[in-house]
C-alpha cells in the first residue's frame, strides 16, 4: 500500500496500549497524515492512558490532556490562542473516544461545532468506555455485550448516529474511516486539514480487549464492519452533500457478529434483527447519496 | 549546580501551573508483555511445488509485475534451462495448484514463463548466473533431448565439463522431431539449444550412443546420464498392423518436421488419445487431409491437453470415442480397420475403465493409419535396469558400481510420466545426486535430494542446492484460506491471443501469439505470491507499537522485539503468509 506518509513517526514505542490495539493505529495513521504542525486536545478517554503516565509521554506532537466533558471547549480555546499569537496553520486537533463524544463531551462539541470552532475533531471509536472496565456507552451496538449491558441484559438500543448529529449542525466536514481502510483514512484526514471550521472523523477502532476478539483479528473485524455495511464509510460536506466512498459486497453481517465474545449470547433470530437493521441504515445512506438500491 | 538551582527555580515558578511530561515511553520495554512471537518467513507456493522443475513461479510474477523481466527470466533459468519451449509445450501442472484459482482464475503462468523468454529474445539477454567453481570430473550425456539437455545444463553450473552425444543430425530430441511447429516453433527451440551451449556444453550431432561406444565413454568419463528417451512407438498388438497403410505417427511427425510434406489425401485415422496423437492428427489436417482419431476411452479420459483437443475439433479433426482396432485389412488400395466397441465399467486413476460392449464391433475404410499408442525405448538395452543394486529415484535409476564410472537413466527411460517438464526434473535430480556422489560419496545421495525438495517434492530446486536464498523457506505448502483476499481483487485471466481457426488449419504457423509487457505485467499482478514477501509494508503499516523498523537488510525490515507486544496483526494482515506467528520461549 503506498499511501504517501511520511517515514516520521510521531508516537514513540512502550506506550501501555493493549496488544493489538484499533486505538493506537488510528492515532498513528491521523498523526502521520497532518505532520508535525499541530496540537492535540485529549479529553478523558483509552488515549489519556496509552499517551503514558506523567512525565512521560508517548506522543510527540504538544497534547493538552482536559476533563472529560471539554474536548470542544478546550479546543476552541486553543484555537483562539493560536489566533491571537498569529499562528494560523497549526492544526487543532481534538481527540476524544466514543463516551467523551457521543456521551460526555457531547454538549462541548455541539457548542463548539455551532460556532463553527476552526478545529478537527476526531472520535476514536471503540464502542463502549474500555480503559474504565467495558461500560456501555450511546455508542455501543445493539446487541453488544458490556459489564454494565451483561448477560440477558445486553444492550437493546441501537448505537447512536454520531455523524448524523454532527451533519445536523452543518458543519463543513463530517466523515467516517476505520483503521481497515488506511487509504481512505488518511485521505480524510489530509482532505479535513485543508478544511476551514469544524471537522468531525467517526474513526472505527477495534478494541481486542473490550471486544472479546483475538488481537491478531483486529484490523481484520475493523474491515468486516465496513464491508457488511455495518460501519460504511461515506463523508458529508456541509451537511447535505454526501458520498459514499466505498460499496460493498454487502456480506451478511452474521459472520462479523459470530467471531466476537461481546456477541456470543446472539441467537440467529437477533441476528436477522440487526441485519434489517443495517439493511434500512444502508438504504438511508444511499437515499441522502441520492443513490437507490 | 547552577542549572540545577535554575532549574528547580523555574519548576517552582507560578507560570508553571500545568504539569508537563518531558520523557517519552520508551524506557517502557513492552516487549516484555509478549507471548506470541511474530517473524519474517517465507513459505512454498503450491505452484512451484506442483511444477516438475520445481520453478520459483512465486517469486517469478513477483518480478514480473515489477518489470523485473530479466531477473524473472533468470529466475527461471536457475531451475529449468528451456523456459521458451515449456512455456509452449508444458502441461502445466502448476496452474492447477495455483491457489487464485479458487479465488478466480489461475494465473497463466505458461503464458508469463513464455512471454519472459521472448522478451529474452527480443532483447538478446544474456543470463547472469551463478556459478560454481570447476570440477575435475567429466560427464557424458547420451541424447539431447529435454532431459539430456537439462542435466548438462544443471551439471555445467555445478562445475563438471559435460559432452552430450546426439544420434540425430540435430539436437533436441522429442521437441526437434515429435511437437509440431505450430505448437513449437524452431527458432524458439533452437534459441535454448544455442543458450545450453553458451554455457559450455558440447552437443556432438549424429553420434548415437551404441553398447561399444558406451564402453568408450566408460573410460573417459566419470558418469554417464543416458535419456535416448522413448523414440519407437509401441505395437498395437493386432492383426495386419504391419500392412502399408499402417503408418507410425512420431515417424511421421518426423517426416513433417524433416520439412517433407507426406501424402495425407483422403481419410486418415490416427488411434491414440495423447498429445502425439492429436499432434499426428492436426498435422494432417494441416497438409491437406481429414483426420479421424480413434480412442478407447472417452474425450475426457485422454491423456493429450484439453485445450489442444478443443482447438483440434475446431479445427475439422473428427474424434471417435470408445473404439479400439481389432483386425487391419485391405479394401483395395484402402485400409479396413475393424473396431471394436468399448464402454466404461467404473473408474480407475481419475479415468474411465474400459471393457468391451459386448460383440459389437463395426467396420471403417480410411486411406490409411497411424498409430500413436504411446512409445517405448528405441533398443532394449536403453532401459534402466530393475536390479536391486540399482538406486531408482523418482526421476532417474542410478546405478553405482564399485570402481566402474556412474550410469544413470533419466528423462522417459526413467519417469513414470513422460513430459518436458518431468525429463528438466530427471536431468536436475540426476545433476544433484552426481554432484552429491562426486562430492561426498553414495551415503549422501538420499539426503541430499530430501533436502533439497521444493515442498514435501519430488520436485528439486537446483537454487536450493547451490545454497541460495530459496533455502531458507519453509517447505510448508501455503493453502489458499492462509491468503489474506481481503488485499486482492477480482480480475480476469488474461487471454492467450491465438490466429482463428481459419488461419491455423492450413498453416504449420505458430497458434499462440506473443503477449505485450502490459498484458503480462498486469496478468503477473494477480499472482497472489503465495508465501513470499513482496514488500507491501503492510506489517509495518498496521503496527500499533511502531515495532516493525525499516532496515537496509535484503527484508526491508526487521522487528524491534524490545517493544513489540505481539499481538499477531502483522501476520495476520500479511497478504501472502510470509510472516509466522509462533509461541514466545523465553
Amino acid at each position: 500500500m503506498d499511501l504517501e506518509l511520511t517515514e516520521r513517526e510521531f508516537m514513540y514505542p512502550g506506550h501501555v496500549g493493549c496488544p493489538g490495539c484499533g486505538a493506537a493505529i488510528a492515532m498513528r495513521f491521523v498523526l502521520k497524515a497532518l505532520g508535525e504542525k499541530m496540537m492535540m486536545v485529549l479529553p478523558a478517554c483509552c488515549w489519556s492512558v496509552i499517551a503514558g503516565p506523567y512525565p512521560s509521554t508517548t506522543l510527540k506532537i504538544p497534547v493538552i490532556h482536559s476533563a472529560f466533558e471539554t474536548g470542544g471547549a478546550v479546543a476552541s480555546g486553543v484555537r483562539a490562542a493560536l489566533d491571537m499569537k498569529g499562528d494560523t496553520d497549526t492544526t487543532v486537533v481534538t481527540w476524544a473516544g466514543d463516551g467523551g463524544t457521543f456521551d460526555i463531551g457531547f454538549q462541548a462539541l455541539s457548542g463548539a461545532v455551532e460556532r463553527n470552532e476552526d478545529f478537527i475533531y476526531v472520535c476514536y471509536d471503540n464502542e463502549a468506555y474500555m480503559n474504565t472496565g467495558i461500560q456501555r456507552s450511546s455508542s455501543t451496538p445493539y446487541g453488544a455485550w458490556t459489564t454494565t449491558t451483561p448477560g440477558k441484559d445486553w444492550k437493546k438500543m441501537r448505537k447512536k448516529n454520531i455523524v448524523e448529529a454532527l451533519a445536523a449542525h452543518r458543519i463543513p466536514y463530517a466523515a467516517t474511516a476505520s483503521i481497515s481502510h488506511p487509504e481512505d483514512l488518511v485521505r480524510k484526514v489530509k482532505r479535513a486539514q485543508a478544511v476551514k471550521g469544524s471537522r468531525f472523523l467517526h474513526i472505527f477502532a477495534s478494541c481486542p480487549t473490550g471486544w472479546k476478539i483475538p488481537s491478531e483479528m483486529a484490523v481484520k473485524i475493523a474491515r468486516m464492519a465496513v464491508q457488511t455495511n455495518i460501519f460504511p464509510l461515506y463523508e458529508v460536506e456541509e451537511g447535505l452533500h454526501y458520498t459514499i466512498n466505498y460499496k460493498p459486497k454487502r456480506f451478511p453481517v452474521r459472520e462479523y457478529f459470530k467471531i466476537q465474545g461481546r456477541f456470543q449470547h446472539l441467537k440467529d433470530e437477533d441476528l436477522d434483527v440487526i441485519q434489517k437493521m443495517v439493511d434500512e441504515d444502508w438504504e438511508l445512506l444511499l437515499r441522502k447519496a441520492g443513490e437507490h438500491a | 549546580m547552577a542549572e540545577k538551582a535554575q532549574a528547580r527555580a523555574e519548576s517552582e515558578s507560578p507560570i508553571h501551573i500545568m504539569p508537563r511530561s518531558t520523557l517519552s515511553t520508551e524506557a517502557n520495554k513492552t516487549g516484555s508483555w509478549r507471548y506470541l512471537r511474530p517473524r519474517y518467513e517465507e513459505k512454498t507456493a503450491p505452484c512451484s511445488a506442483a511444477c516438475p522443475a520445481g520453478e520459483d513461479i512465486g517469486k517469478i510474477e513477483m518480478l514480473t509485475a515489477q518489470g523485473l523481466f530479466k531477473e524473472a527470466w533468470e529466475t527461471i533459468l536457475r531451475e529449468n534451462p528451456l523456459p521458451g519451449i515449456c512455456g509452449r509445450v508444458c502441461f502445466h501442472p502448476c496452474e492447477g495448484a495455483c491457489n487464485r484459482g479458487e479465488f478466480d482464475d489461475p494465473i497463466a503462468i505458461h503464458s508469463l514463463e513464455r512471454f519472459l523468454a521472448d522478451t529474452a529474445e527480443r532483447y538478446d539477454l544474456k543470463p547472469l548466473l551463478e556459478r560454481l567453481p570447476g570440477r575435475p570430473e567429466k560427464v557424458a550425456i547420451a541424447g539431447a533431448g529435454p532431459a539430456g539437455l537439462a542435466a548438462a545444463w544443471f551439471l555445467t553450473q555445478l562445475g563438471y565439463a559435460c559432452d552430450v552425444f546426439e544420434a540425430s543430425p540435430e539436437a533436441g530430441g522429442i521437441l526437434r522431431w515429435g511437437i509440431p511447429l505450430y505448437r513449437l516453433p524452431l527458432a524458439a527451440l533452437q534459441r535454448e539449444i544455442a543458450q545450453v551451449e553458451a554455457q559450455g556444453v558440447r552437443i556432438h550431432t549424429g553420434r548415437p550412443v551404441t553398447p561399444d561406444f558406451l564402453n568408450d565413454l566408460e573410460t573417459s568419463y566419470h558418469a554417464v546420464y543416458l535419456a535416448c528417451g522413448h523414440g519407437r512407438t509401441t505395437a498395437l498388438r493386432v492383426s495386419g498392423e504391419e500392412s502399408d497403410g499402417v503408418g507410425d505417427g512420431l515417424k511421421f511427425l518426423e517426416k513433417v518436421r524433416n520439412g517433407e510434406t507426406p501424402d495425407v489425401k483422403g481419410v486418415s485415422a490416427v488411434i491414440g488419445g495423447g498429445n502425439t496423437a492429436v499432434d499426428v492428427a492436426r498435422s494432417i489436417v494441416r497438409l491437406g487431409g481429414e483426420a479421424l482419431i480413434l480412442y478407447r476411452r472417452r474425450r475426457q479420459d485422454m491423456p493429450a491437453f484439453g485445450d489442444e483437443v478443443q482447438m483440434a475439433l475446431d479445427e475439422g479433426v473428427k474424434l471417435q470415442e470408445l473404439v479400439a482396432p481389432e483386425r487391419i485389412g485391405k479394401d483395395g488400395s484402402r485400409t479396413l480397420v475393424t473396431l471394436r466397441h468399448m464402454r466404461i465399467a467404473g473408474e480407475e486413476g481419475g479415468r474411465g475403465r474400459i471393457e468391451p460392449d459386448g460383440d459389437r464391433t463395426s467396420r471403417i475404410v480410411v486411406d490409411r493409419l497411424f498409430k500413436a499408442t504411446g512409445a517405448e525405448a528405441a533398443e532394449g538395452w536403453h532401459n534402466p535396469p530393475a536390479s536391486k543394486e540399482a538406486l531408482a529415484l523418482s526421476h532417474c535409476v542410478l546405478s553405482l558400481r564399485n570402481g566402474r564410472p556412474a550410469l544413470a537413466w533419466g528423462g522417459d527411460l526413467a519417469n513414470g510420466i513422460k513430459s518436458v517438464a518431468h525429463a528438466i526434473a530427471s536431468g536436475k535430480q540426476a545433476a544433484i545426486a552426481l554432484d552429491t556422489l562426486f562430492r561426498e560419496g553414495p551415503d549422501s545421495i538420499l539426503p541430499r535430494l530430501e533436502s533439497c525438495t521444493v515442498g514435501n517434492g519430488p520436485s528439486l530446486s537446483m537454487e536450493i542446492h547451490m545454497g541460495g536464498e530459496r533455502r531458507l523457506r519453509n517447505r510448508h505448502v501455503v493453502a489458499y484460506g492462509e491468503i489474506n483476499t481481503d488485499y486482492f481483487r477480482y480480475a480476469p485471466r488474461m487471454t492467450q491471443p491465438r490466429l482463428v481457426r481459419q488461419e491455423r488449419a492450413r498453416s504449420f504457423a505458430e497458434i499462440d501469439l506473443r503477449v505485450s509487457g502490459n498484458i503480462a505485467m498486469r496478468e503477473a499482478e494477480r499472482c497472489f505470491n503465495c508465501g513470499l514477501c513482496n514488500q507491501c509494508d503492510n506489517c509495518h503499516l498496521f503496527c500499533p507499537d511502531m515495532s516493525v523498523i525499516h532496515d537496509q537488510s535484503a527484508q526491508g525490515r526487521h522487528i524491534d522485539y524490545d517493544y513489540c507486544k505481539g499481538c499477531g496483526l502483522c501476520v495476520v494482515e500479511c497478504p501472502r503468509n510470509a510472516m509466522t506467528l509462533e509461541e514466545e520461549i523465553r
